[in-house]
């Protein structure tokens, strides 16, 4: 059935509206010309031009989604789609092209008043370099055509979707991971000018299209493993036998990227990844604490902040501002640290016992200001350095005949780093599948029923604090081996909310989530040092699109996608009109 | 010899009503024993506070001679009270399986350390958890068996959910199971075969059953003994005939009969 004509005006007004503003909202915020510089794709498509036409993209394929109205699906044809996509993007380009005209108007020193990010190279930037209005024109026209395009992508079945849009992803991917990609290149000895420009930083057209190309096989790929999969999953459960090739053996080669990643990267590169390695570390800690056990904890920079401190003061043997220095050696350090931190898990998970939900969340908010304030408070300044913080901190340094290896050194401070989370998750993994991890899920679901079975609430709580903080503070420890020296103005409420998005992202209770959470969100603002001073925009918005469109993350646990599609389920099930099986007789009751 | 369940002078009072009021009740080891009255008579609030959900105003409740007034309701079960609820209560996003494998907790013990480096006895222990939720769920025979063992909860029919809480309170090893208005809305089949099988509840697992029932011909089918509460009070008791003709019963339930003339 064929949309209502006042429906679909609305529709496409609403969406074309929405894209302006965002258009509009990155220009004001500089990040359009911020990312100007780094082209994609040749010397014509900076990220500042795709930046443009994004919002009318993701706009119009979004709003030609079909929907059900009153029992019925309404889908647009072809035809229809296109049209509605155009006109979003002339909504959305003829939103820019009259802020230009504004500008223009009043003058820049004028908007740059307000708007200090109006400058004439923005402006220039907008008009693709051209004149004023043969560029605004242009724009207009590009904007329109994407809306159309994408549009048009967004009415396709999924099967020749999907494949398109993850060969774009690549493309995108590939040309702003330029300098990730080719350095690795390089290093393995392969030719890389085929695929990025020397001019121009970004993919060649060869190389753009062989990426386009390599990500949509690789879905065809994907989809048809998937397929395969369910098949054998079928004839497995029939069999009851175990799948043909151990998973334990896909690790293998995992392990030997993970391994050569650094050799690979460079200095640079393996301390982004060092860097991302920490707040693994606090995304699988966090994880356990709201993941599993269901307790959203608000305060986590706490924990980060007691296994920074305690390293800190433990390993200093020199005079770093703290009134002890021991002098333990990192790793005997260690094993202290995880123990301060449980004390300090169980310190902060005694008191909020009793609390849920959003009580709960803000009184561990509550206990996240308290460290920060601590650890700059006078009365354990002779401890802690006050504001000064510590320094001097040492470096864990080994060495291996006559080779010496200080931790500091990004490359073997990413295999410290790797060896501490593959440790975390590991046990994240374990705990999640054994009779703790089902009373902690069991608890996220019901507290009050799950004591009434016989899980100890109580017992539970604190379990999922301590090693919630035990984790923590591994990256805390390795933030101190990193730096060098406390400063207490690095433990503010900005991490806690910077561990949390991460496992929104990646999917609560997922451990593979939390890597790929920590990879996007502390991983990208690395890589592109554009981003990174967007990094707060940029959480936000990551956030809000999760949650609107995949609200169970990007690489979901299964039971909190069932949890979050509940409704959907039910209401397919209802709609398919399953019958309610009847009883099946075993065969004892069939001889009675 | 001590009755499994000694309930002696339970009073719980929420503001000024008093749900419970100086109740005393005694159930037998092997016994199934009715709690009906009018709602509000107090029912529910009494299995609330024999598991320990409530903490009760006075009186005692004396689970095989010890008194378990004070302790937490994981504790309590643990002792061997297990119950359902009157609205169901699943873990609904668990699997079936996974539901009744929470009621075997209180019978495992392997701990942090032990999970994380799966060590013989965790693993046993796992098996074992397995085996014993799988039994409590073959109890309805193929209703919860099989490809329903991976199901989420939430997917199952009202009855289904009903038969889960008793399987997950049966995982928990219990020696007296309370079922709290267990056949609310099923159809006359289902009820007509859960009767049957509170029976065999008895007859198979050795257990003990107090049942709040509003149906009255479960209750006539399942009980040995019945007994009637109204304002938080005891109003009658014994066999099924002698409480469904009590007066006073009739009258809790329908008021009292005009004043003659």
């Amino acid at each position: 059935m064929t949309m209502a004509r006042s429906e679909l005006r609305r529709r496409v007004v609403r969406a074309g509206l929405l894209a302006a503003v965002a258009i509009v909202y990155l220009c004001l915020v500089g990040m359009v010309q911020a990312f100007s510089t780094r082209n994609i794709v040749g010397g014509n498509l900076p990220l500042s031009r795709i930046l443009l036409l994004l919002p009318s993209a993701v706009a119009a394929s979004l709003a030609v989604r079909p929907r059900v109205r009153g029992g019925v699906t309404m889908e647009l044809n072809m035809g229809e789609a296109a049209g509605a996509g155009a006109s979003i993007g002339l909504i959305a380009g003829a939103a820019v092209a009259v802020g230009i005209g504004i500008v223009n108007l009043i003058g820049q020193e004028a908007v740059r008043g307000v708007f200090n990010a109006v400058t004439s190279a923005l402006l220039l930037t907008l008009t693709l370099q051209r004149s004023t209005v043969v560029g605004t024109a242009i724009l207009v026209a590009l904007s329109t055509a994407t809306g159309a395009l994408f549009a048009l992508a967004g009415v396709l079945a999924p099967r020749l979707r999907r494949p398109i849009v993850t060969g774009l992803t690549v493309v995108l991917l590939m040309g702003m991971l330029q300098s990730v990609v080719r350095v690795m290149l390089v290093q393995l000895g392969l030719a890389t000018q085929w695929l990025y420009s020397v001019t121009f930083g970004g993919l060649t057209y060869l190389g753009a299209v062989a990426s386009f190309a390599a990500g949509m096989a690789g879905a065809r790929l994907w989809a048809l493993r998937r397929e395969a999969a369910a098949a054998d999953a079928a004839e497995r459960a029939e069999a009851g036998g175990r799948p043909r090739i151990p998973r334990a053996m896909l690790l293998v080669p995992v392990g030997f990227v993970l391994l050569a990643l650094p050799a690979l990267l460079g200095t640079f590169l393996s301390a982004v990844l060092g860097q991302v390695g920490i707040f693994v570390l606090m995304g699988l800690g966090l994880n356990i604490v709201v993941g599993y056990a269901g307790l959203l904890d608000l305060g986590y920079v706490a924990f980060f902040a007691v296994g920074a401190y305690a390293t800190g003061v433990l390993t200093a043997a020199v005079n770093s501002g703290s009134s002890l220095h021991p002098g333990l050696p990192f790793l005997l350090a260690v094993p202290i640290v995880v123990l301060i931190a449980v004390a300090a898990g169980l310190l902060i998970g005694g008191p909020v016992l009793r609390l849920r939900g959003d009580y709960l969340a803000i009184v561990t908010l509550g206990f996240g200001e308290i460290a920060r304030v601590l650890v700059t408070s006078d009365w354990l300044k002779s401890f802690l350095g006050g504001a000064q913080g510590l320094i001097a901190i040492p470096a864990p340094t080994m060495s291996v005949g006559g080779l010496h290896i200080d931790f500091r050194n990004p490359q073997p401070f990413y295999y410290l780093a790797l060896g501490f989370c593959l440790l975390a998750a590991f046990v994240s993994w374990r705990l999640a599948n054994s009779r703790v991890g089902r009373a902690w899920n069991a608890m996220r679901e019901d507290e009050q029923v799950a004591e009434a079975m016989g899980v100890s609430t109580v017992r539970y709580k604190l379990l999922a604090f301590a090693c919630g903080a035990a984790i923590g503070s591994l990256g805390g420890a390795l933030f101190a081996v990193q730096i060098g020296s406390l400063a207490p103005s690095s433990f503010v409420f900005f991490i806690s909310i910077q561990s949390l998005a991460i496992i929104i992202l990646g999917g609560m209770g997922s451990i593979p989530g939390v890597i790929v959470g920590a990879l996007v969100l502390v991983g990208l603002p690395g890589f592109l040092t554009e981003f990174a001073e967007y990094q707060p925009l940029i959480y936000g918005a990551v956030l809000v699109a999760i949650m609107l469109y995949r609200p169970e993350g990007l690489i979901p646990n299964v039971r909190r996608t069932r949890e979050l599609h509940e409704e959907e389920v039910e209401q397919d099930a209802w709609l398919e009109g399953v019958p309610e099986p009847a009883p099946s007789m075993t065969l004892g009751e069939a001889v009675e | 010899m001590t009755p499994l369940l000694e309930i002696a002078g339970l009073t719980k009072r929420f503001g000024g009503l008093a749900a419970l009021d100086g109740l005393d009740l005694a159930v037998a080891e092997g016994e199934i024993v009715s709690v009906i009255g009018p709602n509000g008579a107090g029912k529910t609030t009494l299995f609330n506070t024999m598991t320990g959900l409530y903490g009760p105003d006075q009186g005692d409740v004396r689970f095989e001679g010890q008194s378990v007034v004070g302790l937490k309701p994981n504790q309590i079960t643990r002792l061997g009270i297990s119950r359902t609820f009157q609205t169901v209560h699943l873990f609904p996003n668990m699997t079936v399986l996974e539901n009744a494998m929470v009621g075997q907790h209180c019978r495992g013990r392997a701990g942090l350390v032990s999970s994380v480096l799966r060590l013989p006895a965790q693993r046993n222990e796992e098996e074992r958890i397995r085996d014993r939720a799988r039994d409590c769920l073959s109890f309805f025979g193929g209703r919860l068996s099989g490809y329903r063992h991976d199901q989420p909860a939430f997917t199952l029919s009202y009855a289904n959910r009903r038969r889960l809480e008793i399987s997950r309170a049966l995982a928990t090893e219990p020696k007296l199971l309370l079922l709290d208005e267990p056949t609310a809305g099923m159809n006359p089949k289902e009820t007509l075969e859960l009767t049957d099988q509170i029976w065999r509840l008895r007859k198979d697992r050795d257990l003990t059953i107090l049942v709040i029932e509003h149906d009255m011909r479960v209750v006539k089918g399942v009980s040995d003994r019945v007994v009637a509460l109204d304002y938080g009070k005891k109003i009658a008791e014994g066999t099924y005939e002698e409480v469904a003709h009590n007066e006073r019963v009739i009258e809790a339930y329908l008021g009292r009969k005009a004043a003659a003339g």
